[in-house]
């Protein structure tokens, strides 16, 4: 990971210099973290593809505003948020349907792979914008909270609260009272 | 350190330095209830990571890719020389309509200078040519004008000498019934006396 980090630390520096290749080995590195973010954050294909794309543009034509290298994926992070949400914002109304309440089954009666991840889909579908961007990036990007904070344009407190509702949730719906020994 | 809900929370989600991750495990180890949280947490936490990162439906394009790629145009306004050239065209261009614009003005006769005799003159015939034919077709306009009233004034004497003596003939009538009515009534009074 720390050479990972150093490497695109170069290759941002050589970006930066106008040099083309580097940017697109840093595209292929990136460009699967970026689109699985974006698809869960907007729950379609081809638009999280669409918007994988605009913001790998983005940041290639706003690379050299980047001023530490280190600073990088939250930077990258934030354009990221700001496309996806502008486009949440675009197709509000269509996403009603997810207000609808339904049984979610918990994982710890031995459920298999596929349904587990059916199940946590779904519970994650549950939660609020805010609370499923914040577990997709501590859970599945692994940010710190202070990245988080960054990319998420709110103070850190409101990123904890929104994580820590959101954990709440997702354990009273995939792991409730009494299951956890089933699995442990 | 107090273990609340919110530490064991940093605790799963990696954000607790070594000594505070010690401190959560030896209080986990000795309350159940803080181990079961915790567990419930670490199941939560190891179900979400069974959701798997899906693959690109096709690769991003790269910015070297041709649908990036600069259009002809594009790139000669980008060359080196692009500025000299615009600012060769620009002065050409600038040449070129100054020398129409002068030229234009050239071609534009001056204005004749204006003669004030020759205009009074003018406006002398014209009123001269025209005052006679006003006049004639005023006196023309006048003339029947003057018909049309003395007939129209005829018309409302007849009329009125009309009304005239047909009110005179019911005047006239008036007075022969009231002359009759006194000749019965007078005639009436000399009977009764005569009977007196």
């Amino acid at each position: 990971m720390i050479f990972r980090e150093v490497e695109d630390r170069d290759l941002i520096l050589k970006a930066q210099r106008g040099d083309v290749d580097a940017y697109n080995l840093l595209v292929s590195r990136w460009e699967k973290r970026v689109f699985n973010y974006l698809l869960r954050l907007v729950r379609n294909r081809e638009d999280a593809l669409d918007l994988c794309q605009d913001v790998l543009l983005k940041v290639y034509q706003n690379l050299k505003k980047l001023e530490d290298p280190g600073r990088f994926a939250p930077w990258m992070y934030r354009i990221a948020h700001n496309e996806a949400y502008s486009l949440l914002r675009k197709k509000k109304p269509e996403d009603d349907i997810d207000s609808v309440p339904f049984e979610l089954p918990s994982i710890g009666g031995g459920m298999l792979p596929m349904e587990t991840a059916l199940a946590v889909d779904a519970a994650l579908r549950r939660l609020s914008e805010d609370q499923r961007e914040a577990v997709v990036l501590k859970v599945y990007q692994g940010f710190k909270f202070e990245e988080m904070s960054e990319i998420l344009g709110c103070p850190l407190s409101t990123v904890k609260s929104r994580l820590y509702t959101a954990l709440d949730l997702l354990k009273d719906a995939l792991a409730p009272v009494g299951d956890s020994r089933s699995t442990s | 350190m107090k273990v609340t809900p919110e530490v064991l929370k940093d605790y799963v989600f990696g954000e607790l330095d070594a000594a505070d991750r010690r401190a959560v495990e030896s209080a986990a180890a000795a309350d159940g209830a803080l181990r079961d949280e915790l567990a419930r947490l670490q199941l939560t936490q190891s179900a979400l990571f069974s959701l798997r990162e899906e693959e690109l439906p096709r690769r991003i394009a790269f910015v070297s890719d041709k649908v990036f790629e600069p259009k002809w145009w594009q790139v000669w306004l980008n060359s080196g020389p692009r500025l000299g050239f615009a600012s060769a065209a620009m002065l050409a261009g600038a040449i070129v309509f100054h020398g129409f614009v002068s030229q234009s003005k050239a071609v534009i006769a001056p204005a004749p200078a204006f003669d004030q005799a020759r205009f009074e003159q003018r406006i002398a015939e014209e009123v001269a040519r025209a005052l006679p034919v006003a006049l004639e077709k005023a006196e023309q306009r006048h003339q029947v004008q003057m018909a049309t009233a003395m007939k129209d004034a005829e018309k409302r004497y007849v009329r009125l000498r009309q009304d005239d003596q047909m009110a005179l003939a019911a005047s006239y009538d008036l007075m022969r019934q009231k002359q009759a009515a006194a000749l019965v009534s007078y005639a009436q009074q000399g009977v009764r006396s005569e009977v007196q």
